[in-house]
């Protein structure tokens, strides 16, 4: 039996920009302190239960996945948002972090409708937010590597996932990035971002197995140097 | 006419103040002249005598240019290339401003131009290619380039520009191109070779759909490695075939032998002589190519996507255990400023291979990070002194070993490999 269980939303449609070292990362991570964990793959169209699943990811994709992804993303709206309630983990990335959105409205004016876990619109734009970000989380600095010209804006009672140290993050003004709803995250930064910020890929590795297997399920430490040091080298790069 | 002379001369005289001044500048002599006369390219290339050939595609440009223009110079035809790197509308109108005399003709038999795939839409109306190669297409530096099926509508546009389009079958994305006269020629491999070389589309464990079989007026019935380099079967639709051992390693370089010979019998090159000229064939900078360096080998495998690095990867994975590999990430413009792309390739293929790894480049720990997730030990230096001292100093004297660097990285370590001479061959 596995420890846990990943569901990977969209692998094939979904995962430009590294997107698919997190799922990585996060396996490797628990195989390292003797856990085990299966990763199933959920791409357009399949029948597939959110509720068995611990962690849910979903990464970013090009535009004409994403319409596609927009529509099989509907039919699973319910399913997503009581596993949301139920407090399962999800760790959504550029374009699929955008469909958790109420909407996306494209620079041509139409409307792609979002799931709405994040309260928060994203507007197409023509200037596309380019290159290595830093952002300040509750869960130290996130490193990572943003590329899009959504422009996402969050209600006020939305909680971001940090401040902007460098980079743009949900915006070109506002410097907050990514979103957070319970156990829900949502983020612009590829880089791919968990192998880069072990302790952020820990810290949704510790709610997965907290949730699932009790107060017990703690996480021994890992020697992370060299992922420290490459995300030093990333933090200082344009 | 005047006005194509004085074009030429003011660019020639750019190129020499621009080496005056101790700067490579093989691009300003194209950019000056272009201004004076915007035209320039399609005047120059229209007395060329038997046509342009362009060679576009993500991965494989180069080495493909270099084989076809060894098979034509073989026939004993004057062609006209560009020289590597130099794959822009500038560089090709500075290339064709060298040969040209004062008056501006260039006289030549025929004009071989590697194009980038994000220019040669525009550029296909200007040259006029007889012949267009498309050697494969793949994502490549998306913060560069943007998306994929962008990049793919470009360089179907362009193929619809050319007299005949020699195509690979075995892409779906390229397959799916067609010349405005019909006249298509398709290139692919048999079963076992074509598992070496899988599309974009299944590079992420996508299902790839069962493609409609495509006739073949050329296959790679086989390409295997020997030793230090390929041996490669090609099979014409008349049932004429021909071998030969290929100075490159990697099955990749199997299809830009097809695509060379496929172009190369547009212009009346039988098989068995493309394959004697394959043969002679020297690796083109960097892809391969082999730098004696205090007495070791050093053979380098320039890297830019993850496509390609699938493709060095399969090659490294075959190297007997104990071989001594640097990978060196940069990532600069010319490299691509996002790295996460080391996360889409296989390198869990390498694991198990008791090969000796070390990174170096800017991002060394970055790469250094994604083989340890793929289970493999590797150390890390900046310093590319430092990384060139360490990598050398693991292999054993009269032994290779390999170099797999980003574009930039390469040009690093080349200047410390042969001090003042990557420059130099980067343009020659
Ligand atoms: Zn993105």
């Amino acid at each position: 039996m596995s420890d846990l269980v990943i569901a990977h939303l969209y692998p094939y449609e979904m995962n430009i920009y590294g997107d698919t070292g997190n799922v990585i990362a996060l396996r490797r991570r628990l195989e390292w302190r003797g856990l085990e964990a299966r990763v199933d793959p959920v791409p357009v169209g399949a029948d597939y239960d959110l509720s068995g699943a611990d962690i849910v990811f979903g990464g970013g994709g090009q535009d004409r996945s994403q319409l596609e992804v927009a529509d099989d993303l509907q039919r699973r709206r319910d399913a997503v948002h009581e596993a949301v309630a139920a407090g399962t983990v999800f760790l959504t990335i550029c374009g699929t972090y955008q469909l958790f959105g109420r909407r996306f409205l494209t620079q041509e004016g139409r409307e792609i409708p979002g799931i709405g876990v994040f309260a928060m619109d994203t507007i197409g734009g023509r200037r596309r937010m380019i290159g290595n970000v830093v952002v300040v989380t509750p869960w130290g600095d996130l490193v990572g590597f943003e590329n899009h010209s959504g422009r996402t804006l969050l209600d006020p009672g939305q909680a971001p996932l940090g401040r902007v140290k460098k980079g743009y993050g949900n915006n070109e003004t506002r410097r907050d990035e990514g979103a957070v709803t319970a156990n829900c995250f949502g983020t612009y930064l590829h880089g791919s971002l968990l192998p880069k910020n072990p302790g952020f890929a820990d810290e949704l590795l510790g709610r997965a197995l907290r949730r699932r297997h009790g107060a017990a399920a703690d996480l021994p430490p890992l020697d992370d140097t060299l992922e420290h040091r490459a995300a030093r080298v990333a933090a200082r790069r344009p | 006419m005047l006005r194509l002379a004085a074009a030429c001369a003011l660019g020639r005289l750019a190129g020499r103040v621009s080496r005056l001044l101790g700067r490579g500048g093989s691009a300003l002599p194209g950019l000056v002249a272009e201004k004076v006369d915007p035209r320039l390219i399609e005047r120059l290339v229209a007395p060329v005598r038997r046509g342009v050939v362009v060679v576009t595609g993500t991965n494989g440009k180069t080495t493909t240019t270099k084989m076809l223009v060894a098979m034509l110079e073989a026939e004993g035809l004057e062609v006209v290339t560009n020289p590597t790197g130099s794959n822009l509308a500038r560089g090709i109108a500075a290339r064709l401003i060298e040969v040209a005399s004062w008056r501006g003709r260039v006289d030549a038999d025929l004009a071989v131009f590697e194009v980038d795939e994000a220019a040669v839409r525009p550029l296909a109306p200007r040259l006029r290619p007889q012949v267009l190669v498309v050697t494969n297409m793949a994502r490549d530096q998306l913060d560069r380039f943007g998306e994929l099926a962008t990049t793919a509508s470009h360089a179907a546009a362009a193929v619809r520009r050319a007299a005949v389009a020699v195509l690979n079958a075995d892409d779906p994305l390229v397959a799916g191109m067609a010349a405005a006269a019909g006249a298509t020629r398709f290139f692919g491999s048999a079963e076992p070779v074509r598992q070496a070389m899988p599309p974009d589309s299944s590079l992420y464990g996508a299902a790839s759909a069962a493609a409609p079989a495509i006739p073949l007026d050329l296959c790679l019935e086989r390409s295997d490695a020997d030793g230090e380099g390929q041996v490669i079967t090609l099979v014409r639709a008349s049932g004429e075939r021909a071998t030969a051992r290929l100075q490159v390693p990697g099955p990749y370089n199997g299809y830009n032998a097809a695509a060379a010979a496929l172009a190369a019998a547009e212009f009346g090159v039988p098989l068995a002589r493309a394959a004697a000229a394959l043969e002679a064939t020297r690796p083109a900078f960097g892809r391969g190519q082999v730098i004696e360096y205090r007495g070791r080998r050093v053979r380098l495998l320039l890297v830019k996507n993850p496509a390609g690095l699938n493709q060095v990867i399969r090659l490294l994975a075959a190297l007997p255990p104990g071989a001594e590999i640097l990978v060196a990430i940069n990532d600069l413009d010319a490299d691509g400023r996002d790295v996460s792309w080391l996360w889409d390739a296989r390198v869990e293929d390498l694991a198990g291979g008791g090969h000796r790894f070390g990174t170096g480049g800017i991002r060394a720990y970055d790469i250094a990070l994604r083989l340890k997730y793929a289970g493999l030990e590797a150390w890390a230096e900046t310093d590319f002194g430092a990384a060139l001292e360490r990598f050398v100093g693991g292999i054993p004297e009269g032994e290779t070993g390999y170099l797999v660097p980003t574009y930039t990285a390469m040009l690093r370590f080349l200047e410390l490999l042969r001090p003042g001479t990557s420059k130099r061959e980067a343009w020659a």
